[in-house]
């Protein structure tokens, strides 16, 4: 019983990260239709990124989340004309040439990485690493739960920002139908490369907690894409809040797995179940994707 | 053969323009091996491996206009395949490699049965999905020896594997050259590509076809596979399922222009060319993917048809006239 228990609690702490990996990419792919290769790559440059400002400036993590978001979101504004220009304009299929450019992008960015880092593993400590809050039998590592809560305030605000703003009703319009919003006004290209450099810099700050939380290294970038597939197949492609159930039920799945199963076989399971769902309902488990 | 679906010859290409390079070139892969020196003739082997490999993702990637992300996974499977073939059953080799094409052919066809019903980046991550699933399966299972890998009986005669990587590359490049280039079988790939719908509206069974497309796609890999295994004599998970297999045959059929004959040819040589290169310079690294990677986002913004796309319409006489009809071509 108490095992079970602290499975599950594992499982949803797992899902809370896996979350704020899985919100923005949903959201780019909803508003602009572009599977972004590259997900694993903004993790893995913003994991390193607060490696690096650890070591340079000492302090905890944490506190530079806010700087981390603020880098990446410059960053993707800088990418996003490159992708807008991929997938528009004279090309035999848009939807392959996103794919195929930040494919490209990936690899130029895992191999930056690889080249000047090499394949050292390295990590972040925080105050909150190796604590613990015992509630009854179970235990709660303190820093995936502030992991957990993070990416609930961020999937919170994100769905404020998307449904309470106008800018937020703007967003969900072009996502609907990019013609129509274009032909009202609305500046498609402004919009999606405000999604895009919001989606880089969630995905950068989640990089920081995950460097805390695991390992970080070069190629770690490949784990982490796969998360997201998983989530937006299970979620169901760019329906933004199906990412919340769905990043949960990963979670949880993932750490039944890892328990009672064994460790080896979890990515496995989890490629099945993805598999299955892709197969059977395409749309998500919540029948609410495109 | 000569003229099916009513495809209209290129009345300003002759014969002789069409065949005499390609039997220079035939003539130089043949006597290639007692020109070079050995290190060279390994390099060629696999740049004629690549250009295969290439080849069959772009039977599947370009001219079906379907993005197998996973294709890595055929080769791998094929490489395992005649391993096990050799090592538990103590068949010769050309059996394991027979064996190799056809099940990672049947393979591809019991995966393409549901997952080809999707369409764009669900089929794209469904088979990166399975390329990961196949990789992880490697490394559990006892027989393939788990992340240990597989240690095969070594047969050290490069020239061998030149011929053999030559004979299965050229026939890789026939068989798309009569079957996708010269048959009905092409057409109907082309036409699903350019409108599913449509094609399926005037007739084209479209889900047999491109199951049939892709299975004829991953037996290529399959054999390749099973040639690298014998070649390199040890396979691990790593080496033959990686994700820089797919990667790499991706990016060499956009660098040299999708859906065309030669494209992933040139698109291999310049790679693995530049690749080799950087090797011989540096010494091991990891810059090169740096460099592929830019390769292949420039290609997407600038030459969407790849360096193939490039040459086609430039006449060998008239500079002034290529430079311009260049230039047309690049989007700047």
């Amino acid at each position: 019983m108490e095992l079970f228990l602290q499975t599950i609690i594992d499982g949803l702490l797992i899902g809370g990260l896996i979350i704020i990996v899985g919100i923005g990419f949903s959201l780019c792919f909803g508003v602009m239709h572009i599977v972004d290769f590259a997900v694993g790559e903004w993790v893995m440059l913003g994991a390193y990124a607060g490696y690096l400002m650890v070591r340079t400036f000492g302090h905890d993590p944490m506190i530079y989340l806010p700087v981390i978001f603020l880098i990446f979101f410059a960053l993707g504004w800088l990418v996003y004309p490159l992708i807008f220009r991929a997938v528009s304009g004279k090309r035999h299929n848009p939807v392959i040439m996103g794919l195929v450019f930040t494919f490209g992008l990936s690899i130029i960015a895992k191999g930056g990485a690889l080249s000047v880092w090499g394949y050292h593993i390295q990590s972040i400590t925080t105050w909150l690493s190796g604590k613990g809050i015992s509630i009854g039998v179970v235990t709660v590592p303190a820093l995936r739960f502030s992991g957990f809560l993070f990416g609930l305030i961020v999937t919170l605000l994100f769905m404020a920002f998307l449904y309470k703003t106008k800018f937020g009703i703007i967003i969900r319009a072009t996502a609907q139908d990019r013609d129509t919003a274009n032909l009202l006004g609305t500046d498609v290209r402004k919009v999606g490369a405000f999604v895009y450099s919001l989606y880089a810099g969630v995905t950068g700050m989640s990089g920081v907690l995950i460097g805390a939380l695991f390992s970080i290294h070069a190629a770690m970038g490949a784990k982490y894409a796969m998360l997201a597939f998983f989530v937006v197949v299970l979620a169901g492609m760019g329906y933004v809040p199906g990412v919340l159930v769905a990043a949960l039920v990963l979670g949880l799945l993932q750490s039944f797995f890892t328990v009672y199963v064994g460790g080896r076989y979890t990515l496995a399971a989890l490629f099945l179940v993805m598999y299955g769902v892709l197969l059977i309902t395409p749309k998500g488990i919540l029948r609410r994707g495109i | 053969m000569e003229v099916q679906a009513g495809k209209v010859e290129a009345p300003s290409v002759s014969w002789m323009w069409r065949f005499v390079p390609l039997g220079l070139l035939i003539l130089i892969a043949l006597i290639y091996p007692w020109l070079a020196v050995p290190l060279w003739v390994r390099f060629a082997t696999e740049i004629l491996m690549w250009a295969g490999l290439a080849q069959s993702w772009n039977i599947i990637g370009g001219y079906t206009g379907y993005l197998d992300f996973g294709h890595g996974a055929f080769f791998g499977v094929g490489a395992y395949i005649t391993g096990i073939v050799m090592l538990q059953i103590g068949w010769p080799f050309w059996i394991g490699l027979l064996f190799s094409g056809v099940l990672a052919s049947l393979l591809a066809m019991v995966i393409g049965y549901p997952t080809l019903r999707l369409r764009g980046a669900y089929f794209a991550i469904a088979t990166w999905a399975f390329g990961e699933l196949v990789r992880q399966i490697a490394t559990i299972l006892n027989v393939t020896g788990g992340a240990d890998g597989m240690q095969l009986p070594s047969l050290l005669n490069d020239l061998f594997f030149y011929y053999i990587t030559l004979l299965v590359t050229a026939l890789t490049y026939l068989t798309t050259y009569l079957l996708l280039e010269r048959a009905r079988f092409g057409y109907k790939l082309l036409a699903i590509r350019e409108h599913e719908e449509a094609a399926e509206m005037v007739g084209v069974n479209t889900v047999w076809i491109k199951i049939q497309a892709f299975g004829l796609s991953a037996f290529f890999p399959g054999i390749f596979g099973g040639i690298f295994a014998y070649w390199i004599t040890y396979i691990h998970p790593d080496s033959v399922l990686g994700a820089q297999l797919t990667d790499f045959m991706v990016v060499m059929a956009f660098l040299g222009g999708i859906g065309s004959l030669w494209g992933p040819f040139l698109g291999a040589i310049v790679v693995q060319l530049v690749q080799r290169i950087l090797w011989l310079v540096w010494g091991e690294g990891t810059f090169y993917l740096v460099i592929i990677g830019a390769a292949i986002c420039a290609v997407v913004l600038f030459i969407p048809n790849g360096l193939i796309g490039l040459l086609e319409g430039t006449g060998l006489f008239s500079p002034r006239e290529s430079l311009n009809q260049l230039k047309k071509k690049v989007k700047w």
